[in-house]
């Protein structure tokens, strides 16, 4: 299966006036495409701050120790801000647990859908146009170091950049006015869509004007690409509407018959030509800037499409590409050269932070800018993803190096500070007074570490290379067409207008995803309007807008009650399937998720206890930790004394030093006081992190309260299933 | 229309039930519409039991735990406790008033358009003077027992006071006579002791006997009071003075629910949710009440919190004699903690029956759904789960006869009219 997510040796902690929380320590799990994980715990345990910083929205004080977070080929610890909004919301959405608080009181329901919508609509049609031109650049830069002092190829390279930009712009041009004009049918259809349901629910609709209307839009939808093969039902269905309303009597009980019909002719349609296959602009681009007197009318958008490839294939695309291919492989080549040239560099420097002590900041920053500058090199210009880890490099060894110059300062200050509110406050005992403050913990950063850290950071990137340069052998021809659909995108993102109706249908039709009941009149309501479970499905129903890859659900049923509950996850079930979704499930309740998970990380005092699938964790629990969850929950045959667990999480200010659960596990050993377990498999999906898995641990049965539950649940699930 | 709910309640009279809910009723103004949030309930608990109530949010449940203890004034019906009338609402008796109006005034409306044509007839004129003194003999009565619920509702608490007050001159007067001249040292003291007892009597309220657990720990405790303050409160309104002994009872409390003495001094904020919890349990148990209301105590906590909520309640079940009505919507623990449970949908109770036969044999299409609706840590059983909706609109047909609470088999009671009785008979095999 495919891995969406990987969390790699996670550790948060927070600043607090009290010391430093260890919300989070060394934590490894994977996420894969259509799977739903579940992480449970008690709170504190640090399951909501692990997927907070998957997001990317830690609060102020947390910081990110150590570790990776790897998404789609990116750590998104290091990658920058902006390269983070591109992703959250977008491809990672986040559902949270108080549905009121996380919809704005004062904005109508329609408005929080689209906002985003519309948004990210705009920002991309700027950004597209930016990195077109961008990318064009770069790639004359390097056709033209390609051919060298030859002024032949330069001229017919200029040429070639020259057309490719003009037709891009002609297909610009066309696939703008067919936007438009599909905008426009799009609106039509919901314009009509609304006078048909205004109708039905017996409001007054005012039939002349909004045929008028219609004929007007009808009007503004005409395009060559779009509407030339369907004047004729066009004309028919406008004269249809105008006869109908020449002689039209207006009826106090609604629409009458004939126009309802003709309206619902028109609606049918519209949505036919909304549904054709979109031209394909950069083929035609170019045909239209070679054979400017060419129209289109009634062609079919297939032959069409069919033509203009070969036309475009024929006298341009073959050539380009072959230039381009050079390019291409002269950038590849280039920056594989550097990368040869940068390794040894990063050796030097690694060996250079090992071995040296570093209290000369100067020196190290000198050394690490002959370390930019090489790894700068680098960066291959024509690749259409960009490799965050050569990006990154600088920004993120740059903050490891401040933190460690910062600590050295830091360090001793704290130490003096907690050694003498110390002394004050053992003066003050030792008087004999009541002390009622504590001393503040000392905050001291672990130099080792962060040299460790930095040591990471360049080893990471310099093992990349060397994994790189091994496979130099690359399909250049790929990576071209790769880098033309790159154009395409980028052009076509330009002229993709949203326009605000058509956002609106796309909101209703989500919210007709999710389940809300005439999602017209509840686009235009008020969340206070809304009961506990709607408000969740409009919370879900923002989160999906934007198409998401991995949803993270914090919680999503503990404010709702148990048949809202079952609804809410019912539904995530269904999106999950539908969609293929990647679904994080955080929550406190075991017996939510057995309906949910496919598989469960049982979390305590920021570490994964125990980990398998949920038939594992269910029917073969092993970690105490799991059984006391389990035990403390009263089902429906439960009679006897509940098994709770004693005592209150650690303060993770001073986490233990042995295992976290050790101070309220009734089977504790000695050795859980003294040393942290490592995780014990028992299969190859099933691993718990403590020591009575070890073989020389005394034989500890599972409780009774347990073995008996599951014997009657096969009985029960066994009757159930057959 | 008032249901016949009579029923429900038992009939002996025995002196073990405790609290006697008869056809309680709670609307709220909502502009012009009435909202009844509690509409014609009816149920008691015994002494010692614990009755859960189990219904989805909004379905009323809370209001009805808050109407018993006097939150809000009851619109209609009587709360009995310990057979002391502590809350009654004026709806019926209105209702009977308007009814009777309706009634004679049709008729007599009737008769004296015969008399103007026929005036002669003194027949008709006794008729109709007849009418309206039977008229106003049901509304004077229905007055006065308005007049009298109104009275009990509003000075129950200073009757009950005065009650205790009289009780203890009677013990205390010919002796501190006595004392007076013969032995006035002891004279002394037995006055002290008689003054404090008078005042505390004089003080204390009978609504106390019950008392409230509220759903969320954190906002039903006063942040800029200690411990000590909060648990000590109701002692101190109630006119306890000795400090040493309130900081006793203080202690002696906090060791009760699981929490030490060092407790006493902290803030709030400074316990975790479950101790929090606890702190609100200390507070309801220090005035030694005879049946508490917990209202969603555990919804609001993680879920080995819950269990250590729900253990301490059950000890000092056990320890104290208490009677809980025990409210919330999570079921398992409902079917855990108590041993007879009413469902309530949209104002109205709709099954009422002890737990193992509620959750054996549920009959009323709602608990049914709310049944299919509870997640079980059982994988296997979830994927295969069929979860059924409940649709008043679809389910039931009320247009031939009413329905009403009435005992489907002995002590299991379903909200349906006659065809649905004989229905869920049959179901049961009776």
């Amino acid at each position: 299966m495919e891995k969406k997510l990987e969390v790699k040796n996670l550790k948060i902690s927070f600043r607090t006036n009290n010391g430093k929380v260890q919300a989070v320590r060394n934590i490894d799990f994977d996420l894969y495409k259509g799977e739903t994980l579940a992480i449970v715990g008690e709170s504190g345990s640090g399951k909501s701050v692990t997927n907070r910083a998957v997001m990317g929205i830690l609060a102020g004080n947390g910081m990110i120790e150590s570790g990776k977070i790897i998404y789609d080929g990116k750590d998104l610890v290091r990658i920058s801000e902006e390269d983070m909004v591109k992703l959250r919301g977008d491809k990672i959405a986040m559902i949270f647990q108080d549905p009121l608080s996380s919809l704005n009181p004062i904005m109508r329901i329609g408005k929080q859908i689209t906002e985003a919508m519309l948004l990210k609509n705009k920002a991309s049609r700027r950004n597209s146009k930016k990195e077109f031109n961008k990318m064009l650049e770069k790639l004359k830069i390097n056709m033209l170091e390609v051919v060298g002092d030859d002024q032949d190829a330069i001229a017919k390279i200029d040429d070639y950049i020259k057309t490719f930009d003009a037709f891009n712009i002609s297909a610009l041009q066309l696939e703008n006015e067919y936007n438009v004009a599909n905008t426009q049918a799009q609106e039509l259809v919901a314009d009509v869509a609304d006078i048909l349901f205004e109708n039905e629910r017996k409001q007054k609709v005012d039939a002349v004007a909004s045929a008028k209307k219609f004929i007007k839009k009808i009007a503004r939808t005409h395009n060559v690409f779009l509407t030339s093969r369907y004047e004729n039902d066009i004309l028919n269905c406008v004269e249809a509407i105008e006869s109908i309303i020449s002689n039209y009597v207006s009826d106090e009980n609604g629409l009458s018959q004939s126009i309802v019909d003709a309206f619902s002719n028109l609606k049918e349609l519209y949505e036919k030509i909304v549904a054709e296959e979109k031209p394909n602009f950069f083929r035609i681009g170019y045909y239209k800037y070679k054979n400017p007197e060419e129209t289109f009318e009634g062609q079919d958008v297939v032959e069409l499409n069919a033509k203009t490839l070969a036309y475009l294939d024929d006298n341009f695309m073959k050539d380009f590409i072959e230039i381009e291919k050079k390019a291409v492989e002269h950038a590849f080549i280039k920056s594989n050269n550097a990368k040869n040239a940068a390794i040894p560099v990063l050796e030097e420097l690694l060996a250079y932070i090992k071995s040296t002590d570093l209290s000369d900041k100067k020196a190290l920053l000198e050394h690490c800018n002959n370390a930019y500058a090489s790894v700068k090199a680098c960066r291959n210009s024509l690749a259409t993803v960009k490799d965050s880890a050569i990006y990154t490099f600088k920004s993120s060894l740059n903050a490891e190096i401040d933190k460690y110059y910062f600590a050295i300062k830091n360090n001793p200050k704290e130490e003096a500070r907690f050694a003498k509110q110390t002394a004050k406050r053992e003066a003050l005992i030792a008087k004999g007074k009541t002390v009622d403050w504590k001393v503040v913990p000392k905050v001291i950063v672990d130099l080792q570490q962060q040299i460790e850290n930095m040591a990471i950071i360049i080893e990471d990137l310099k093992t990349k290379f060397v994994a790189e340069l091994e496979n130099p052998v690359i399909d250049f021809e790929a990576k071209s067409v790769e880098l033309i659909d790159y154009f395409k995108e980028k052009a076509s993102g330009v002229v993709n207008v949203i326009t605000r109706k058509i956002a609106r249908e796309k909101a209703i039709k989500l919210m007709e995803e999710v389940g809300i009941p005439a999602p017209r009149i509840r686009y235009r309501q008020y969340p206070f309007e809304f009961s506990g479970g709607m408000r969740q499905r409009i919370v879900i129903a923002i989160a999906l807008a934007a198409d998401p890859d991995i949803l993270i659900c914090d919680e999503p049923t503990t404010a709702l009650d148990v048949t809202i509950q079952a609804q809410i996850l019912e539904l995530i079930n269904k999106l999950k399937k539908e969609r293929d979704l990647s679904v994080i499930f955080i929550t406190h309740d075991l017996g939510v998720v057995a309906n949910m998970a496919d598989r469960i990380a049982v979390m305590y005092a920021g570490k994964i206890v125990e980990y398998g699938t949920a038939d594992d964790i269910f029917y073969d629990p092993r970690h105490p930790y799991t059984w006391a969850l389990l035990s403390s929950m009263p089902d429906l045959n439960t009679n006897e004394k509940l098994e709770s667990i004693p005592g209150t999480p650690p303060n993770m200010i001073y986490p233990p030093v042995g295992d976290a659960f050790a101070e309220r596990n009734k089977y504790a050993l000695e050795i859980d006081f003294e040393m942290q377990p490592p995780f014990f498999e028992i299969s190859d999906t099933h691993k718990a992190a403590t020591w009575l898995l070890h073989p020389d641990a005394p034989k500890v049965d599972t409780p009774k309260i347990i073995t008996d539950r599951i014997n009657a649940m096969k009985n029960y699930g066994g009757s159930k299933n057959d | 229309m008032i249901d016949n709910n009579e029923n429900i309640l038992s009939k002996d009279n025995s002196e073990d039930v405790l609290l006697r809910v008869e056809n309680l009723s709670q609307y709220f103004k909502m502009g012009r519409q009435k909202l009844k949030a509690v509409d014609h309930v009816s149920f008691d608990i015994k002494k010692g039991e614990v009755f859960g109530l189990v219904g989805e949010s909004g379905c009323g449940k809370t209001t009805t735990g808050r109407s018993i203890i006097k939150l809000y004034d009851i619109t209609g019906g009587n709360v009995y406790f310990r057979d002391r009338r502590i809350c009654a609402g004026t709806l019926d008796y209105k209702e009977a008033i308007k009814k009777a109006k309706n009634d004679c005034e049709l008729q007599i409306d009737l008769l004296k358009d015969e008399y103007k044509n026929n005036p002669t007839s003194e027949e008709l004129k006794d008729r109709i003077n007849k009418l309206i003194s039977v008229r106003d003999t049901i509304i004077a009565e229905q007055k006065t027992l308005m007049a009298e619920a109104i009275h009990d509702h509003k000075h129950g608490d200073s009757i009950y006071a005065a009650e205790l007050v009289k009780q203890l001159d009677d013990e205390y007067l010919p002796e501190l006579e006595a004392l007076k001249d013969s032995n006035p040292e002891l004279y002394k003291e037995t006055l002290k002791k008689y003054r404090h007892e008078r005042r505390v009597a004089k003080h204390s309220r009978f609504i106390t006997r019950i008392q409230m657990i509220f759903q969320d720990p954190i906002a039903s405790l006063d942040p800029r009071m200690t411990v000590r303050e909060i648990i000590s409160e109701g002692l101190v309104i109630k006119g306890i003075k000795d400090k040493e002994y309130i900081d006793n009872k203080v202690y002696e409390i906090l060791e009760t629910v699981g929490l030490v003495r060092e407790h006493a001094d902290r803030y709030p904020h400074e316990f975790s949710g479950g101790q929090r919890q606890r702190i609100g349990i200390a507070r309801a148990v220090v005035m030694e009440p005879e049946m508490i209301i917990a209202d969603e105590p555990v919804s609001a906590l993680d879920v080995s919190i819950q269990a250590q909520v729900i253990n301490l309640l059950n000890d000092l079940r056990k320890k104290l004699g208490l009677t809980i009505l025990f409210i919330a919507h999570d079921l398992s623990v409902v079917k855990y903690f108590s041993d007879r449970i009413g469902v309530m949908y949209f104002g109205k109770l709709v099954e009422l029956a002890s737990s193992d036969e509620l959750f054996a044999h549920p009959l009323h299409p709602y608990t049914r759904s709310l049944l299919s609706a509870i997640p079980l840590p059982d994988p296997h059983y979830e994927k295969g789960r069929i979860r059924k909706t409940y649709n008043p609109i679809a389910e039931h047909d009320y247009s031939v006869s009413q329905p009403s609470l009435r005992e489907v088999s002995p002590n299991h009671f379903v909200y349906c009219n006659d065809e649905e009785e004989l229905k869920y008979k049959k179901e049961l095999g009776l």
